[in-house]
């Protein structure tokens, strides 16, 4: 888990105050080797079935690989990986790809476009495997030589990025053997990629390198170790002290418990997705807009993250973009406004006919602007933002009051929209800003109150809103898809569906002492952080020993 | 015989109102398993999953509270625990008999550490009552079980891990060792060891010397004590089977007690030194509305507690003649 616990911070005030030792050599036996810390609060199953939600973090990216890699930090750049090359046709009704050739899985069988072929319709035949849901938009995939066609239902150039990145090929000569595979455990992984499953225990995964692999020349890494951490401050302590090369958590404090610790102890957090304060469009007094865009101008965003986040999480901005990941999607003017202005919350609530009586604002027919905000008890940092937030709606005579909930019981009142203001964000939106913005907006999205939404929680729906949505999916232009972004954006400004407090970021520390070849803000070719599939595996292809040149 | 039938079936009474409760008290809980993994899942996911995730973990809201209470009572029958949604798909029985071991080295031993040297501490102590040992020993170890326990913990860590060096600050064993029966790695799972058991050692043995302490005194001013004396019985045999076999009657229900909470693990222990034992286990189950993990640790719980207090009034019985005085 990425947020700081309590606990964390007290062992930051402990750890600070100490000066750790030298870091041990990530070498063992003149193999280069990495350590990945990454608390999961979890041992590790030893399962690897990449259609798992629950470890395909471990097997997609190192073992088994997608079709094309797309950069989500580059706004969806694609790179060919087990498809050499991919074309749309057909008013982009029709995705063909090339398969690779000379592509071998780790136990010397070629792949085939038959393996591929054979993972959609496995899909298609266990629904539970189907995690990406490619099937509701998918029609109908078919094989001609090393050619596989997909068919779709409509236009769906977004879905690209679920069929072509995010979906892992399975070798047919071992899947088809499996009676069921939705309960297939996977406890030896076959696959294409870089590394190779070597051995696991509920404390510790081992993979070393897959010798035979496709990319000529690489990997260059010998082993990765993975161990499990059930909590953030061992963790932590294993990157302080240089045991652990990759880290991708919360460190509190982080430039005197980890910076400072070495000269070659960096971080890099980029922000892909916004945390925001989802607004129960139904509630009687909050369907109004005008008190949700003084809540927007009220909220001093900068402060909220300097305060509540360490600034680890930069302010986000009313339009939804997420900056400057996404930058050149952002319409400059619309970002402008709702910057902080207290003065003109009030003026916005006064001009909709709202009256103030002491501190507190009114409605018309007296009930006051007064509400409850749903967020995670055990997420101390949105805790402390939203405390933040409290001052500043307080000030202007909006009145909220937290709840601090446990994780089950928060997921299910924002699920199911039992909430008036919910402190919430999906913990990645996708490669461009179009994914976040369809999450929250599209009304396929979301559901009656009471029954679960997907992730349109604050319940918007606008039939205007669904077509710029649908519409986006029909065009492979970047020019088309930048004008219909913009027009999202003018939705997010002009009705307030949700306002964005801060950016959630890819959590991510690297060592370079004896490796290189890390990500950095200046080479951004992969999401850096270890729980993002595939492009983990992305990240160990590239790394490389110091020595080597 | 009357005294071991009732015994029994106050048992059998017990581990059903157990079971029972076991079976409803997580099904009173908001949410689901497909909820929770949703939001473990980092977002990283397409919206309409949460369709795959009901169908994969099996989950029916339809079935009726009755017909899954019958085949829930079923399956503990035949000790089949079911898949764990946590490590899905693997068994309970699988991942709870992998961090079993773990949680009873650890625990286990320093129960029975803490009873046995509180125990003597607090008869020693009364014995030589005003002594120097009654005068340091006591005090301290009272005052160690007051901490907080992670506080003490993390104290522990930074000081003889991070300072110093001499022991590993988590994890239960180097991830770089291989797991077998070697001498290597059970010295390595060994020195992870230290600082846990050291740190449950302090802050559980103090409960144990102030009873067995004060109990002792107690006892010491029986008449039957000073009978003993007065026969001129050497003060070691008093100590032991006069004073030592009365007083400890009550420690012995709360160390059979503690006993059967072995098995639950100790969640901050575990917490605190990322040791893969059953605590932090449980905690999880509960976390991701795991009931079929979740109640295979609780019935576990349950039936070493049950089990543990039976021994205890059997040992009871045995010390104290006066408890089977009934029949």
């Amino acid at each position: 888990m990425k947020r700081l616990m309590t606990l964390a911070l007290v062992v930051c005030l402990a750890a600070t105050a100490s000066a750790c030792g030298g870091s041990k050599s990530s070498k063992s036996g003149g193999k280069t080797a990495v350590t990945i810390s990454n608390e999961q609060g979890t041992t590790w199953s030893c399962g690897f079935n990449p259609f798992n939600s629950d470890v395909n973090f471990l097997s997609f990216g190192t073992v088994y690989e997608e079709l094309t890699f797309v950069n989500g930090l580059k706004s969806g750049q694609t790179t060919d990986w087990l498809a050499s090359s991919y074309a749309w046709s057909n008013s982009n009704k029709t995705l063909t790809v090339t398969i690779r050739p000379g592509v071998k899985w780790s136990d010397g069988k070629p792949l085939t476009a038959g393996d591929v072929l054979f993972t959609f319709n496995l899909l298609k035949k266990n629904e539970g495997l189907d995690l990406n849901a490619a099937w509701s938009v998918l029609k109908d995939v078919t094989r001609n030589g090393n050619k596989i066609t997909f068919d779709f239902k409509g236009s769906a150039v977004p879905y690209f990025y679920y069929i072509a990145a995010q979906t892992p090929i399975v070798p047919e000569h071992i899947w088809s053997t499996i009676k069921n595979p939705v309960t297939y455990k996977d406890t030896h992984p076959v696959g294409t990629g870089p590394f190779k499953m070597a051995s696991c225990s509920p404390q510790v995964i081992k993979y070393t390198k897959n010798a035979g692999y496709w990319q000529k020349g690489k990997p260059t890494i010998e082993t990765v170790y993975y161990p499990a951490f059930t909590s953030n401050d061992p963790a932590n302590q294993q990157l302080a002290s240089g045991k652990a090369q990759w880290g991708s958590q919360f460190i509190p404090n982080i430039k005197s418990y980890y910076v400072s610790k070495s000269a070659d102890n960096h971080y890099w957090f980029p922000p892909t997705v916004n945390v925001s304060i989802f607004i129960n469009l139904q509630d009687p007094i909050l369907k109004d807009v005008a008190v949700r865009k003084a809540m927007a101008y009220a909220i001093d965003r900068k402060k909220v993250s300097e305060i509540g986040e360490y600034g680890y999480e930069p302010p986000a901005n009313q339009t939804g973009i997420v900056t400057p990941t996404f930058s050149s999607w952002l319409d400059p003017s619309l970002a402008k406004q709702y910057t902080y202005n207290p003065q003109k919350a009030i003026q916005t609530l006064q001009a909709a006919g709202y009256k103030k009586k002491g501190n507190l604002f009114y409605t018309p027919e007296g009930k006051p602007l007064s509400f409850r905000i749903l967020n995670i008890g055990g997420y101390s940092d949105w805790v402390a933002s939203v405390q933040v937030i409290q001052k500043q709606l307080a000030a202007v005579g909006i009145k909220i009051t937290p709840e601090n909930l446990s994780s089950t019981t928060y997921d299910a009142d924002n699920y199911n929209g039992k909430f008036q203001l919910s402190y919430n964000g999906n913990e990645s939106g996708g490669p461009a800003p179009y994914y976040e913005l369809r999450q929250v907006l599209y009304s396929k999205n979301s559901a009656p109150i009471g029954k679960p939404a997907a992730t349109n929680w604050e319940r918007y729906e606008n039939p205007a809103t669904d077509r710029l949505i649908e519409q986006y999916a029909s065009t492979a232009d970047p020019a088309t898809q930048h004008g219909i972004v913009r027009k999202l954006e003018q939705v997010m400004v002009n009705e307030v569906p949700v306002i964005p407090v801060t950016e959630g970021v890819d959590w991510y520390q690297y060592n370079t002492r004896d490796l290189k070849g890390w990500v950095t803000p200046d080479n951004p070719y992969a999401q850096p952080a270890a729980y993002v599939n595939p492009d983990w595996g992305v990240v160990l292809l590239n790394l490389k020993p110091k020595s080597a040149s | 015989m009357r005294f071991v039938l009732r015994r029994l079936g106050f048992f059998v009474v017990t581990l059903w109102a157990a079971i029972t409760l076991n079976f409803l008290i997580p099904r009173l809980m908001p949410g689901n398993a497909a909820l929770s993994m949703m939001s473990r899942y980092k977002g990283h996911i397409n919206p309409n999953a949460m369709h795959a995730l009901e169908v994969a973990f099996g989950i029916k809201t339809h079935e009726s509270l009755v017909h899954a209470y019958f085949t829930y009572i079923g399956n503990i029958a035949r000790l089949h625990f079911g898949i764990s949604l946590t490590f899905f798909p693997d068994t309970v029985t699988h991942q709870v008999l992998q961090a079993l071991p773990w949680t009873l080295a650890l625990v286990g031993t320093t129960t029975i550490l803490a009873f046995i040297l509180g125990t003597l501490i607090g008869l020693v102590a009364a014995w030589r009552r005003g002594g120097v040992l009654d005068g340091v020993l006591p005090p301290i170890f009272v005052i160690t079980s007051a901490f907080p326990y992670f506080w003490l913990a993390l104290l522990a860590i930074w000081l003889f891990s991070i300072k110093l060096g001499w022991f590993a600050e988590s994890g239960g064993y180097d991830v770089t060792t291989t797991v077998a029966w070697s001498w290597a790695f059970v010295s390595d799972a060994f020195r992870h060891s230290v600082l846990p058991a050291v740190t449950i050692l302090v802050t559980s043995i103090g409960g144990w010397i102030l009873t067995m302490r004060n109990n002792t005194i107690t006892v010491l001013a029986e008449d039957y004590v000073r009978m003993a004396r007065a026969k001129g019985l050497s003060p070691w045999r008093i100590m032991w089977h006069y004073a030592g076999r009365n007083a400890i009657l009550p420690n012995l229900t709360g160390f059979a007690m503690s006993l059967g909470f072995v098995v639950s693990g100790a969640i901050l222990v575990e917490f605190v030194f990322n040791y893969p034992g059953v605590g932090w286990m449980f905690l999880q189950s509960v976390e991701n509305q795991d009931y079929a993990l979740m109640q295979a640790l609780f019935l576990m719980i349950t039936v070493a507690v049950l089990i543990a207090i039976l021994a205890a009034d059997g040992a009871t019985a045995i010390l104290d003649p006066r408890t089977r005085d009934r029949s």
